[in-house]
């Protein structure tokens, strides 16, 4: 064989190839090949989102299988300690949405180090989500904000502030998820509290708010129209408004409540090289492409959101800090409980 | 010879008390034995922190509450429908017995999901209709609230009550009903009077089936309770799995209700030995139907309406949502899809391996609860062995435990050597066979106890063996009981969501875990799109059953 045809060889397949996403990629795609097949615990999306997710990566690395197992935050990380407890290496891929579980899996020792290589594309103001360690990185972010059912409240009756949702005229009428249940509900209500003090939850009760479990249980009360105004997430009331009900969002005055979400590897994850492959996909362009179809925030700074949504960037957000949340969601669930009764 | 076949019974006791040992006893000593310990040994702490709160208390106390009132509306809804469908000529009973069969299938928290819809205070459909009629400014039903969900529980779990009052109505003979006749009884207080109390074993033991089944669900509560701003036991423990876990402050908190019911079963136990019970002597037994005359319509009505509570007003919504783009649209032709049932059957891989597990492991769980129910009662009722009684109450004990904490103690014990089964489909076929063993037992025992030994005594005064009377004699008498003995087990266990959330991995998903999954993503179609494969799926296999058993088990086989 001439060198120029190995030359025009070499530059055909460099055509049929995609583009190298990142540098070594060609290497954690072949190791993770032979390892087939990987399991990640999410509740970072619905179940829809996640399913699409990784049908997405299985079309960019053909050969390797993602399985995905999708449930609340505190029940995946139920499960992933109950394997680990039980000497069970299952899951790769690990993704909550309680920033808390995170600083007690790496004290435990449960995560590994991996720098991703997506990270440059990573939106900068995620960057101070990333654990200085590497052993966890935002890959998914998300708002908590207000929303209503637009058949039974105008969009100039709507509440435009937090405070509002105190107003009498919603009474009976309000909808909020329990903290100890939903790590959005449990952050969003550290939030309020560190805003207008325990006040907010003692002049809420009066107002009778809808008490379900999860944050998305709003979105089920909107619909069935037992609640007309709620404290809610972004994407599920996006997805549920484009499938044709009848919901919209407002971005709060005092600010939308930022909630950032990071994925780790495992240490004991047996498909190492696969969920490494994993966790550049989920910083990736094509794995945010998807996930803004599904009304997801996009964390990669090159994938723009479609028109209806804002992007974070240009919403007021708030956000307290990791201390203050993990020190903060057990005094709140324990306050809270006191406060509402349940 | 007397000596061999001790020997042989007491094998077999050693056998069965071996697999109890197992299935009951370990998981629950695991759990007792974590109750009482602490960092630094034994301590009573965890009593202390479980019971040191007002809330935890009152939790308790609603799950009495609850627990009650669900048994005492149970033998409202379920015993007049019992009645109706084996003693008298009533119409439409082939329809009344499919509803009450849809009902046992629709799991109580899809039909909560469903009732919120339809009871919601602010925009329930019931609620809607009733101020479009009235003109009031609001309705008078509220689900969020104890009543609603007592309601709500009744509705789907009566099917227990209908069929065990069914079962013991079916095996009493008209001659009884005579005596009473010929003696100047009129058709109510013959009735009241010898028809019911004959059944009372049966009504007792479906009442404290009922109980325990009310108090040890997790999924309806979750739905309905905490909206409603009130806490019952099951979603207290939630609060005791929640990180960093506290399952030994669960377990004690769990304890006492071991107490409640070995109370209730020697309450029980009482009432029954106090007088005979015997009903079926073999001697003919010809039952022929009260004639009902005008109220044959009424009592049909009647049947209807309870099974609209927990099966058809149910099921339609599911219908409307599993079909809808968008459920908060309500009907309308151009809100019809087929899009969220081929979500989750094609694009969601896991609905059709899970659907598969489902049926699998409720089949297999069936099947073994069944067998050894079955054992046990005989050795029980047959007195074969002494300390027969000892597993009786050891195979009713994990009914009063919640699902939750019997998965735990599963988890517990079943998780490190010598026996690892956590991350395999047995863990939770044992599991489900340990949760319905109490139904499989008291379905055994209720049917065991209506045969006169005399029948088996009478195969062997001519000579022939324990085993030849069991198969020629027992075995035929009783096929028809537990062919409806495998279907109470098979089809709670298909719906069994609190102990498989806890001990189901990524290979062995079941649709419970599935629904109950999406029952906090907002996303009711999907949800409801499962909800209907898990029905029409139970119902197939329940049909497919019944071509291969004969449908006569469930309905009668002649009119008489």
């Amino acid at each position: 064989m001439t060198l120029a045809l190995s030359l025009a060889l070499a530059f055909l397949l460099g055509l049929a190839a995609p583009a190298l996403a990142f540098e070594g990629e060609p290497a954690l795609y072949e190791a993770a090949k032979k390892e087939r097949e990987f399991t990640w615990y999410t509740a970072h999306y619905d179940s829809e989102t996640a399913a699409a997710v990784c049908k997405g990566f299985e079309k960019k690395y053909p050969g390797v299988t993602c399985n995905y197992v999708r449930t609340t935050a505190q029940v995946a990380f139920q499960r992933v300690s109950q394997d680990i407890k039980a000497n069970l290496a299952v899951a790769s891929v690990f993704s909550s949405t309680d920033t808390s579980h995170y600083g007690h899996m790496k004290k435990e020792g449960w995560l590994q180090p991996y720098t991703p290589r997506n990270l440059s594309e990573l939106i900068d103001a995620f960057k101070a989500f990333n654990d200085p360690d590497g052993q966890f990185y935002a890959t998914a972010a998300g708002l908590v904000l207000i929303t209503y059912n637009t058949s039974l409240v105008s969009e100039k009756d709507a509440p435009r502030k937090w405070t509002d949702l105190l107003d009498p005229r919603w009474k009976g009428k309000v909808s909020i998820g329990h903290p100890g249940f939903s790590g959005y509900v449990g952050t969003w209500v550290v939030l309020m509290k560190k805003l207008y003090g325990w006040d907010y939850f003692k002049k809420l009760e009066t107002n009778k708010p809808r008490i379900g479990r999860s944050i998305n249980d709003t979105v089920t009360m909107l619909n069935a129209r037992e609640s007309w105004v709620a404290a809610g997430p972004s994407a599920t009331t996006l997805i549920s408004k484009d499938k044709g009900n009848p919901l919209a969002l407002v971005y709060p005055e005092d600010g939308a409540r930022l909630m950032v979400s990071p994925s780790a590897l495992m240490k004991n994850a047996p498909a190492p090289n696969a969920g490494k492959l994993f966790m550049e996909y989920l910083l990736g362009k094509e794995c945010n492409e998807i996930m803004v179809k599904f009304r997801q925030d996009p964390v990669n700074k090159t994938v723009k959101v479609p028109p209806g949504m804002k992007s974070i960037a240009q919403v007021k957000t708030i956000r307290p800090s990791y201390e203050e949340i993990d020190k903060g969601i057990p005094e709140v669930k324990e306050l809270f409980r006191d406060t509402f009764g349940i | 010879m007397r000596w061999r076949h001790r020997d042989r019974s007491l094998l077999l006791w050693v056998l069965i008390a071996g697999v109890l040992l197992a299935l009951v006893v370990n998981p629950l000593v695991r759990l007792l034995w974590a109750s009482v310990h602490g960092a630094a040994g034994f301590t009573l702490d965890n009593y202390v922190t479980a019971y040191s709160r007002w809330r935890y208390l009152e939790a308790l106390g609603n799950s009495l509450v609850l627990g009650l009132a669900v048994g005492l509306l149970c033998i409202v809804f379920g015993v007049p429908m019992a009645w109706a469908v084996s003693r008298t000529d009533m119409p439409g009973k082939g329809l009344v017995w499919a509803a009450v069969l849809g009902t046992f299938i629709v799991p109580s928290y899809l039909s909560a999901v469903a009732w919120i819809l339809l009871a919601g205070p602010n925009a329930g459909w019931l609620n809607r209709g009733f101020m479009a009629l009235t003109g009031a400014a609001a309705g008078p039903f509220n689900v969020y609230s104890m009543p609603g969900l007592v309601l709500v529980i009744a509705a789907s779990s009566f099917p227990y009550m209908f069929v065990f009052t069914r079962s013991a109505l079916d095996l009493i003979s008209s001659e009884m009903e005579d005596a009473a006749t010929t003696l100047g009884a009129g058709i109510v207080r013959t009735t009241l009077r010898v028809t019911l109390p004959l059944t009372l074993p049966a009504i007792m033991a479906a009442f404290i089936v009922e109980f325990l089944e009310a108090i040890a669900l997790f999924g309806a509560p979750a739905l309905i309770a905490l909206p409603g701003r009130f806490q019952v036991m099951t979603t207290t423990l939630w609060q005791f799995f929640e990180f960093p876990p506290r399952v030994e402050v669960a377990a004690a908190y769990a304890m006492p209700l071991l107490l409640i019911t070995v109370l209730l079963f020697w309450l029980q136990q009482r009432i029954i030995a106090r007088k005979g019970y015997v009903a079926l002597t073999g001697k003919g037994g010809e039952r022929r139907l009260v004639r009902l005359g005008g109220w044959r319509w009424p009592l049909l009505g009647y049947c209807l309406l309870v099974t609209s509570l927990g099966f058809f007003m149910p099921m339609v919504v599911v219908l409307q949502a599993a079909f809808a783009k968008a459920w908060g649209r309500g009907f309308s032709l151009d809100n019809l899809t087929l899009h969220n049932l081929r979500f989750v059957l094609v694009d969601q891989p896991l609905t059709r391996a899970a659907t598969v597990h489902t049926f699998v492991y409720g089949g297999v769980s069936a099947a073994l609860a069944l067998a050894l129910a079955l054992a046990i009662a005989y050795i029980v009722r047959r007195g074969l062995v002494p300390f027969g009684r000892a597993l009786a109450y050891v195979a009713m004990a994990p009914f009063v435990i919640p699902g939750i904490v019997l998965a735990i103690g599963f988890y517990a014990a079943y998780t490190s050597p010598p026996l690892v089964l956590y991350g395999t489909a047995w863990i939770l076929i044992l599991a489900f066979t340990t949760r319905f063993l109490p139904i499989a037992y008291a379905n055994s025992d209720a049917a065991l106890r209506s045969i006169n030994p005399e029948l088996e005594d009478a195969v062997r005064v001519l000579g022939g063996g324990r085993l030849l009377a069991l198969r020629r004699v027992v075995a035929p008498l009783l096929k028809r009981g537990l062919a409806g003995a495998f279907i109470l087990v098979f089809i709670p266990a298909t719906r069994e969501l609190s102990a498989a959330i806890f001990l189901y991995t990524t290979g062995t998903q079941v649709l419970s875990v599935l629904l109950f999954d999406k029952s906090d993503e907002g996303n009711f179609e999907y949800l409801a799109a499962i909800g209907l494969i898990l029905v029409l799926g139970t119902v197939a296999m329940v049909l497919a059953g019944f071509r291969l058993i004969g449908r006569d088990f469930m309905l009668r086989r002649t009119t008489a």
